[in-house]
């Protein structure tokens, strides 16, 4: 690998340097007394101020349960086979007898969901798939986590009661 | 009544029972009498005289323009669906073309106005009372319901009143085996004509008519017994009938399918390996005419368990002087050790069990020409059928290969005087009683079968894994004499090598 010195020509302004560092000074103190005298602020106070979204945002998923707290979701694969990024994993099971309250719509249940957020390009196929609206995305977009594993959200994770749309 | 005028006769040609799937052809001299034809969309076919018009289809590969539900070539004609109906030119109505004889010089169209609007108001009927819950059934994907609906069916359905309920036959266990949903039922009778006719056991009736129709096993006590209810699973048309064994373990658009051979008796029945992502999921039959029709028994459908097994042996094993245990190893270690001990025995013996393929029985035999003697062993006895379908006592599949290349059965005193017995068995052979001599074993063993092996005092010196039928090429010569060869359906994922490698540790010579 070779080296190339690149010269450029500096005007005279550019090599005294002062000229510039005036000019982008002057924009920070108008914003700054904009926004003193103006409020004509652009960012937020972020914790305890919080932008408006859109009702159409998507944000976390959540799988939305029942009035006994079971998830609609029937581990029909189908958000599976039409997520594009490939980012949930189910695995089915029967329902116990014993459990099943429902009857045949039920039969079958998710024995683990998973979704792994950092794969998620949160485009909503699964929601378009999904023929039980179980699985739903909200308008939480406070999805910060610690640890990759910690980005893998479970059944457990997903399922909560659901009043509206996130 | 003697009398009577009123006399039945029989049709000059008998129909015939079961579907061919070849084209037929005219003698080509021109004094023998030709075929007749008939002409299927503006084009004309040959056929066998007694040929109804779907056999003429199934002859020529036009099985996807005539839907059916009832009709299923490897048994009697029912005519109940409707499904199948045509328009043939001067008949007064739509024919079902699955019960109507062919005629030379018939002109049929399978996709006319009339014959769609007859399918679609025949699936709007079917839909009438189906549930719909593909989400949860497992047919969803392979479902002749959903295709059809997809291809003829209503958009909407006329039908405004509440579905029909079967509220104690909604998730019944007919066996072990088989669940039945009947509320997602059509009604073709495929299943009850299946135990009647082929497998001969009459397990199945359809209760009260009507409405109300509804399967149920002859004697609810026994419920199934037949050997063959996999099958019942298979070509039920809907999600009715499910196989317990493959429900809700995966849905069938996730499988890939690949050709083998089942290995689970000496009848070799053709099947279609259902895997996802190398890990089988089901075994399926495909139809061959000269074996195993459409048909596979259950016993062989499960098989599969022993290859997916998470017992089963994927890495070489060497036994420990200092722990006195079989511990795993790389192949390295395992074939200096293996190597050492058959150079050092005096005298050995290569068992090898009827799984093997004929070109394996071939290596072995020329790998050990001059050192030792090999004995094929299948530990079932002769070979007789168990019924008049397709089950065999000899559980093994290739008894006849091997002894077509020459090799002789295992006598019981064959195995004393020697001091190295090398077993080689993919998992379908029985063992042979081995007592006092080593023991090198070679091929598809689980972790269960090693530990009985040491309970009852045998010296396993090695074990060494191979790969299993699914997961090689071969052949095998079944029962009737019949040679079948196959290629590999999935790729092995443990340590388990290919034969040839594995003699090649075994007499040090590079194969």
């Amino acid at each position: 690998m070779g080296t190339i010195n690149v010269s450029r020509k500096y005007t005279l302004a550019q090599k005294i340097y002062l000229y510039y560092i005036i000019k982008g000074m002057l924009i920070n103190l108008k914003r700054f007394f904009r926004g003193l005298f103006l409020q004509e602020n652009w960012t937020i106070q972020y914790p305890e101020q919080r932008r408006e979204y859109s009702q159409r945002f998507r944000g976390a998923h959540f799988i939305s349960v029942d009035k006994n707290k079971t998830e609609n979701c029937t581990a029909c694969f189908l958000c599976e086979t039409v997520c594009p990024a490939e980012c949930i994993h189910i695995i089915a099971e029967e329902r116990p007898e014993d459990e099943n309250t429902y009857g045949v719509w039920k039969e079958k249940k998710p024995a683990s969901f998973d979704i792994d957020l950092l794969r998620c390009c949160f485009c909503g196929f699964c929601e378009e798939a999904c023929p039980k609206d179980a699985i739903k995305l909200s308008r939480d977009y406070e999805m910060s986590v610690a640890t990759r594993d910690e980005a893998i959200f479970d059944l457990n994770h997903l399922k909560r009661e659901v009043k509206g749309r996130g | 009544m003697s009398n009577s005028s009123f006399e039945i006769t029989m049709p000059k040609v008998d129909l015939n029972y079961t579907s061919a799937k070849t084209p037929v052809h005219s003698d080509p001299n021109p004094e023998a009498k030709p075929l007749p034809k008939v002409t299927i969309d503006g084009k004309a076919y040959e056929f066998k005289p007694g040929d109804t018009i779907m056999q003429v289809a199934e002859r020529y590969n036009l099985h996807e323009d005539i839907p059916r539900y009832c009709y299923h070539p490897g048994m009697p004609i029912a005519g109940t669906c409707r499904m199948c109906t045509v328009e043939v030119e001067k008949a007064p109505k739509l024919m079902t073309s699955c019960s109507t004889p062919a005629g030379d010089g018939m002109v049929v169209h399978t996709r006319s106005e009339k014959v769609l609007k007859s399918r679609n108001g025949v699936m709007d009927f079917l839909l009438a009372n189906h549930p719909l819950d593909c989400p949860v059934c497992d047919k969803a994907g392979e479902c002749e319901l959903q295709d059809y609906t997809f291809e003829y069916g209503p958009q909407e359905s006329n039908f405004k009143e509440e579905k029909r309920v079967f509220k104690e036959a909604t998730t019944k266990k007919l066996s072990d085996k088989v669940t039945l949903n009947m509320n997602r039922c059509v009604h073709c009778e495929r299943c009850v004509r299946f135990t009647d006719d082929v497998t001969k056991t009459n397990d199945l009736v359809m209760l009260n008519r009507g409405w109300h129709k509804e399967l149920a096993a002859t004697d609810e006590k026994v419920g199934l017994t037949n050997d063959y209810q996999g099958c019942l699973t298979d070509f039920c048309p809907v999600g009715a009938l499910t196989f317990n064994d493959f429900r809700f373990e995966k849905r069938v658009w996730f499988l890939d399918k690949k050709p083998s051979l089942c290995d689970g008796c000496s009848k070799g029945c053709n099947i279609e390996v259902h895997h996802d992502k190398e890990i089988v999921q089901r075994y399926m039959p495909i139809y061959n005419e000269k074996v195993n029709g459409h048909w596979m028994c259950d016993e062989g459908r499960l098989s599969y368990h022993t290859y997916a097994d998470a017992d089963r042996i994927v890495s070489p094993l060497v036994h420990d002087q200092a722990s006195g245990r079989l511990a795993s190893t790389n192949w390295e270690t395992a074939s200096q050790v293996v190597n050492a001990k058959v150079k050092s025995a005096t005298k050995t013996l290569v068992v090898l069990g009827t799984d093997a393929t004929t070109e394996e029985g071939m290596l072995v035999k020329g790998a050990f020409a001059n050192r030792a003697e090999v004995k094929y062993h299948s530990g079932f006895g002769d070979n007789k059928a168990l019924d008049h379908l397709l089950r065999q006592s000899d559980k093994t599949p290739n008894t006849n290969g091997l002894k077509a290349i020459g090799l002789s059965p295992l006598a019981p005193t064959d195995i004393n005087g020697n001091d190295l017995v090398i077993v080689i068995r993919q998992g379908r052979a029985r063992l042979p009683k081995v007592e006092g001599q080593d023991v090198i074993l070679v091929g598809v063993y689980s972790r269960e079968e090693i530990e009985t092996l040491k309970t009852s005092n045998v010296r396993v010196h090695a074990v060494l894994p191979s790969l299993a039928t699914i997961e090689k090429d071969g052949s095998f010569t079944n029962c009737d004499g019949h040679t079948q060869s196959f290629t590999a359906a999935v790729t092995h994922r443990g340590k388990s090598l290919a034969m040839p490698r594995i003699l090649a540790a075994l007499v040090g010579e590079k194969r």
